[in-house]
């Protein structure tokens, strides 16, 4: 595995190691018309996307609908076939693979340690299996457990380390509420002890208090299992309390990474200033505050703008915008961790994060 | 025979201020099925003022969608209005909608021409095979006497106001031309074609992204502003009713939970359930940010609690009070009021 070329936010530690390597990951889907089904166009849902995930963080790729996010997910696990570029998976003390060349027999190793929880846990459990057979399943398959005994075992255990009651488990979802069942599915993404996780908006069906849970419960499991995860989501709230570092998406391209802090204080991409303006704040103090407000929609990934897609909606906006597509660069000065904008402005504009509200205390 | 108002109602109405657009009491809507009777909404009280925004906030199964599902008359089959009134006041006289026919006339006089509603699916509000304009232009032609042309220029004029790119080529589009964003906006032109007194949305931005929701509210502000109507914020999303609203509705399964100026309910939540809602929620400012969920998940409808609907989840529960009868709303603050006995009401229990 060549070392990586692009640097990513805890470079001052050197104890850290790279998990999983995204390197200039590309997904078209083809636009086909008529009746022979001709293809007329590409949709590029991903356009160029690399980056590092390093064992033990959480990384949160952000963005809003259609900027490739879940796209980028589904290809790093190989839901989805990429169209181009690699993702290199190191395991500790084995030589890394590169996912996307791998045959069937040996992706399905690679992938006990690469699991996925979905959003919407009413679709993703089948209702007329009971929750033994729904976290057994990937145990069963991959011979992981010997016997009926061992498999009940390791099922409790699941169960217990998901804070539901292993006395549950020859019960069925529909006896289960949206958070349980949130709770079933993160037990069966662990049932084959895996490295990654890939969480993909999923706290996002989810009601506020119920949601709290669920995010505190992935923490405490990285904590006590040392998980990696790729967060997908476009809470940029939740996103600030539960990832490490951020890379926010549109039009299939990364077009800022940095530690979640110094992203959300210091922006230094204008659509991550705009996303970071446009989220509503619960505390009505704040309602004044000047925002801005993007014109609008989110760029069309089958008919993308030139230069940088973002140009159109964007208030800086200048000649040398629409004519030249910028590269994803670090701006952060020396010595601090790494920052990547793909703005040609990035260094120039002073852009606007989050501040600290003078909100009253609560319960006061 | 359109001065045929009930008048059962007319004794309670006197003691409504006179810049009251909307007063509901004690409303209960309940669905009938099968496996038994869910109380959807359970005695509900409040008061739209004219000109403003009143937020309903809660989650899942709270009753705020049927809360306003009741004030439209648009309610499921197997759901009825079995107690409550809902006063609105038409031209200055307080009629109670729970007693007019769903689909009669005075209601289908009221509804879309002084109640409008706005949806969180742009598609439930329009036909994907009649265009824009002509739904636009139907709505108006029905409330108001004009001809087609005055409508065609009025529905145009409407949809600039909500700030279509293109407005005289926007109208004669459908809804599978325009983006989510667009049709959001063509929905608030519909809504707002016969300039209502009331605007009921439900959810309206969350289904959209987050720059298109901050636009969707920036709207509402502005039209708002404009026409001075009253609008009814029906959300489960605590930074839209901040943003947003000038007093909110805490519900929580079908019961009203806390009821205040919404600077008061936020910055002094009373209710242990408004407190841990806000305390569930991330916060967006720098540093370490710490949230509390709130224990266990909704009951199902089926199973409801006995006393307080919130007692198993809440922190502050007190044995002996909590689950034997339901806790009264307690004036807490001028226009503040929170249904907790933490706050009061035992006494009167006895």
């Amino acid at each position: 595995m060549t070392a990586p070329t692009i640097p990513h936010g805890k470079a001052g530690s050197s104890n850290e190691r790279v998990i999983i390597s995204v390197r200039n990951l590309v997904k078209y889907f083809p636009i086909e018309a008529g009746f022979l089904r001709r293809q007329v166009g590409l949709v590029k849902a991903v356009d160029d996307v690399s980056f590092d995930l390093v064992e033990g963080e959480t990384l949160a790729l952000v963005g809003e609908s259609g900027c490739g996010k879940t796209t980028t997910s589904r290809c790093v696990i190989q839901a989805l076939k990429p169209t181009a570029g690699q993702v290199l998976f190191q395991m500790d003390g084995t030589p890394a693979v590169d996912l996307t060349q791998l045959d069937k027999k040996a992706l399905k190793v690679a992938r006990r340690n690469i699991r996925m929880i979905y959003q919407d846990p009413y679709s993703s459990l089948n209702p007329r299996m009971t929750l033994l057979q729904i976290i057994g399943e990937p145990l069963v398959i991959n011979r992981a457990v010997k016997g009926r005994a061992e498999l009940e075992e390791r099922v409790a255990e699941l169960l217990r380390m998901v804070r539901l009651d292993p006395g549950a488990m020859n019960r069925y979802p529909h006896a289960f509420s949206g958070g349980q069942r949130q709770r079933i599915a993160i037990a069966r993404a662990l049932s084959l002890s895996p490295k990654v996780v890939i969480a993909d908006e999923a706290v996002s069906a989810l009601d506020v208090s119920v949601q709290a849970q669920i995010l505190n419960l992935l923490k405490e499991l990285q904590k006590e299992l040392g998980l990696t995860y790729l967060f997908v989501a476009h809470n940029l709230a939740v996103v600030k309390y539960e990832a490490d570092r951020v890379a926010v998406m549109y039009a299939g391209k990364i077009v800022e990474t940095a530690e979640t802090e110094a992203l959300y204080i210091t922006p230094k991409h204008p659509y991550t200033e705009a996303l970071l303006s446009a989220a509503p704040n619960p505390d009505p103090d704040t309602r004044n505050r000047p925002r801005i407000v993007l014109t609008g929609d989110v760029a069309d990934a089958g008919n993308l703008p030139t230069g940088c897609a973002f140009h159109p909606r964007c208030q800086y906006a200048q000649d040398r915008c629409r004519q030249e597509t910028p590269e994803l660069v670090n701006v952060a000065n020396a010595g601090e961790p790494a920052h990547l904008s793909a703005c040609h402005f990035a260094k120039e504009l002073e852009l606007v994060g989050i501040v600290a509200t003078v909100g009253e205390a609560r319960n006061g | 025979m359109s001065n045929s108002y009930p008048t059962s109602t007319l004794d309670s109405a006197l003691e409504i201020p006179a810049n009251t657009l909307l007063s509901v009491r004690n409303l209960q809507t309940h669905f009938f099925s099968r496996e038994g009777t869910v109380k959807a909404v359970d005695g509900v009280t409040f008061d739209v003022k004219q000109g403003e925004i009143l937020g309903i906030a809660g989650e899942s199964g709270c009753g705020k969608s049927v809360t306003s599902q009741s004030i439209m008359r648009i309610l499921p089959k197997n759901a009825k209005i079995v107690g409550g009134e809902i006063l609105y006041n038409h031209q200055g006289q307080f009629i109670d909608l729970t007693t007019v026919e769903p689909d009669g006339k005075m209601i289908r006089g009221i509804r879309g021409k002084e109640i409008a509603m706005i949806f969180q699916e742009p598609m439930t509000a329009f036909s994907p095979v009649h265009t824009i304009g002509n739904q636009i232009i139907e709505t108006i032609r029905i409330h108001q006497p004009m001809s087609q042309e005055e409508a065609r220029a009025k529905a145009i004029e409407m949809l600039y106001r909500v700030g279509m790119p293109n407005p005289g080529r926007n109208i004669d589009q459908y809804t599978f031309n325009l983006s989510g964003g667009m049709r959001q906006r063509a929905m608030v032109a519909l809504a707002l074609s016969c300039q209502p007194k009331l605007l009921i949305a439900d959810e309206p931005t969350t289904a959209v992204d987050v720059t298109i929701q901050a636009q969707i509210l920036r709207l509402l502000r502005e039209i708002q502003a404009d026409l001075g109507m009253a609008i009814i914020m029906i959300t489960h999303d605590l930074g839209v009713i901040a943003e947003l609203t000038d007093r909110v509705l805490i519900m929580y399964l079908g019961k009203e939970v806390e009821y205040g100026p919404v600077k008061n309910v936020f910055h002094h939540p009373r209710h242990p359930y408004t407190r841990g809602l806000l305390a569930s929620i991330p916060k967006m400012v720098p540093g370490r940010i710490e949230i509390e969920p709130i224990e266990g998940s909704v009951p199902s409808p089926y199973a409801m609690p006995t006393g307080c609907k919130f007692h198993p989840r809440c922190r502050d529960f007190m044995r002996g009070v909590c689950e034997v009868s339901e806790p009264p709303l307690i004036p807490i603050a001028p226009g503040h009021e929170v249904s907790c006995y933490l706050y009061g009401g035992r006494e009167e229990r006895a």
